[in-house]
């Protein structure tokens, strides 16, 4: 029986097997989304008929005896930041609700799709992808999954709580600076940060042109592998998109860890965290057996640096809206651009600059380790409304902005990353990074398929 | 370590004049905060001794 607990493989199993019809899996995920939806808050558009006549065209396909590929009737959704056919792109934004529909899908949507996944709607998101809590004052507050008083993260905020609650076995996302991992450790799902240039961002509203990554969230390692095998790939429509041929990482879920170099960030890595945070690394160490600790050199200016690269490029692509509209932007979002196009250039160059250093620096770091391990955010999910500043270790840092404290220095150099989740009874969910050098996304699905096979991570739905 | 850096409501509208923007009256307050915190993170990165040949170019290969 396939319900909310079942993984997209299986769906998919059972699908290409005849056994199951790809119109009841989508009928079913519409249903749950019908039913939780309202309290969760993590969709802001839902595709109903549209998506049983793409589940019929499947069973059609497959009644044919074609192929219609390895997630057949798979049910999905995506970030507003993606353009959905037929669909304005929100981008959890009122501005943009005004624009024509789009006219294509964004290509990892419609990768997604040519694999066979059906996709059922459209998800929460922190306005322009600019924050880590979906409190989206146009469009409500998402909810996590694991506890309704408290923030989903953001800013793909719907789109891990719409895996958490199991209205979706698969979603995808967008990661700056950490908004797929921040949602993925808060409410307790796995998500993956691919390689800058790995996923192609065609047809996604940029937040920072140049470390904007796409990618998905699941509920189990091989349901990642198995969207970031059908997302993953050259795109000529994306300027940035790498010619490499991209591993298929299914097939490296089975391999174990027996030789890898694994190592715990220190310094940068260890402070300002809460105690739950960094017990959450030590667990996942003592269970791989990394015992070696490393350092990344200025990881503290390497945050400083992405703070200033996003705030420049943020702004110079809203200028004219701040100009023209700024009071129909979100306040949340809107105070924060509009100081950054105050911002002088020599600032943005210096950061690039900074970056270019840093880069350099990490890969020595990953001459020595294959995976790095470290939290994924300071805290747990913060309270939905929760005051701006938050006293850790005697220091006052912003309650929303310090989620970023630990992703930030790594998609800046887009670092391929994986949040895994450590949910348990009666506490709220926290993540750790797997963190590898770039286009080595293979060695982190082996890690994390170990983690999940040895009952050290995983992702159950919240009932 | 550096001083915490100041930003008033005047800096913000003077800087907001160069670049054609408007800034509403409510939110300077607001502006100001964030890009005190801002040039906080640029005062971060000032602070750190470059090597002079790195550069933000990027790097072409046939």
């Amino acid at each position: 029986m396939i319900d909310a607990t079942t993984s997209a493989r299986s769906i998919a199993a059972s699908v290409r097997a005849g056994k199951t019809r790809a119109r009841d899996v989508v009928a079913g995920a519409l249903e749950r989304i019908a039913r939780r939806n309202a309290a969760l808050n993590a969709f802001t558009a839902v595709l109903g008929e549209r998506a049983l006549a793409d589940a019929d065209s499947i069973d059609r396909r497959l009644a044919a005896g074609d192929d219609p590929g390895p997630l057949a009737g798979v049910p999905f959704a995506a970030k507003n930041l993606f353009d959905v056919t037929g669909l304005a792109t929100l981008a959890g934004s009122k501005i943009n609700a005004g624009h024509p529909p789009a006219t294509r899908d964004a290509a990892a949507v419609a990768r997604l799709r040519a694999a066979g996944a059906v996709l059922v709607g459209a998800l929460n998101m922190d306005e322009y992808a600019y924050g880590f809590s979906t409190e989206n004052t146009h469009y409500g507050p998402t909810r996590n999954p694991r506890d309704p008083s408290r923030i989903a993260g953001g800013s793909s905020g719907g789109s891990a709580a719409a895996v958490a609650g199991g209205l979706v076995p698969l979603t995808l996302g967008t990661d700056t600076n950490g908004s797929i991992r921040v949602p993925a450790a808060l409410c307790g799902v796995f998500g993956l940060k691919p390689t800058f240039g790995r996923v192609s961002r065609a047809g996604v509203v940029p937040l920072a042109w140049s470390f904007d990554h796409v990618g998905p969230f699941a509920r189990h390692v091989a349901d990642l592998a198995s969207a970031f095998d059908a997302i993953a790939g050259p795109d000529p429509l994306d300027p940035a998109c790498s010619t490499l041929p991209p591993p298929r990482c299914s097939g490296e879920l089975e391999r174990g860890i027996d030789g890898l170099r694994l190592a715990v960030a220190g310094g940068h890595f260890a402070r300002l965290a809460a105690d739950e945070a960094l017990a959450a690394v030590t667990r996942v160490a003592a269970a791989l057996g990394a015992r070696r600790e490393v350092s990344l050199p200025e990881a503290h200016r390497a945050r400083a640096a992405a703070q200033v690269i996003t705030a420049c490029e943020g702004s110079a692509y809203h200028l004219e809206n701040l100009r023209a509209r700024a009071a129909d932007f979100d306040p949340m979002i809107r105070d924060r651009l509009l100081a950054a196009a105050l911002l002088p250039a020599a600032a943005y160059l210096r950061a690039q600059r900074f970056r270019a250093w840093y880069r350099a620096r990490v890969a020595e770091v990953f001459r020595e380790v294959d995976v790095l391990l470290a939290p994924t955010t300071p805290w747990t999910a913060p309270a939905i409304g929760a005051p701006w500043t938050t006293r850790i270790d005697g220091t006052e840092v912003p309650t929303r902005g310090h989620l970023g404290v630990f992703t930030q220095p790594l998609s800046f150099i887009g670092l391929p990353v994986i949040s895994v989740p450590l949910v348990s009874a009666g506490a709220l969910p926290v993540g750790v990074q797997l963190i590898a050098a770039p286009f080595n996304e293979a060695v982190l699905f082996r890690v994390a398929a170990r983690l999940e096979a040895d009952g050290v991570v995983g992702a159950p739905v919240a009932m | 370590m550096s001083e915490p850096v100041r930003v008033t409501d005047a800096d913000v509208e003077r800087l907001a004049a160069q670049v054609g923007l408007t800034i509403a009256p409510e939110s300077r307050a607001a502006v100001a905060q964030h890009l005190a915190g801002l040039l906080a993170a640029v005062l971060l990165l000032d602070e750190f001794a470059l090597p002079e040949p790195i550069e933000p170019a990027p790097r072409f290969d046939p």
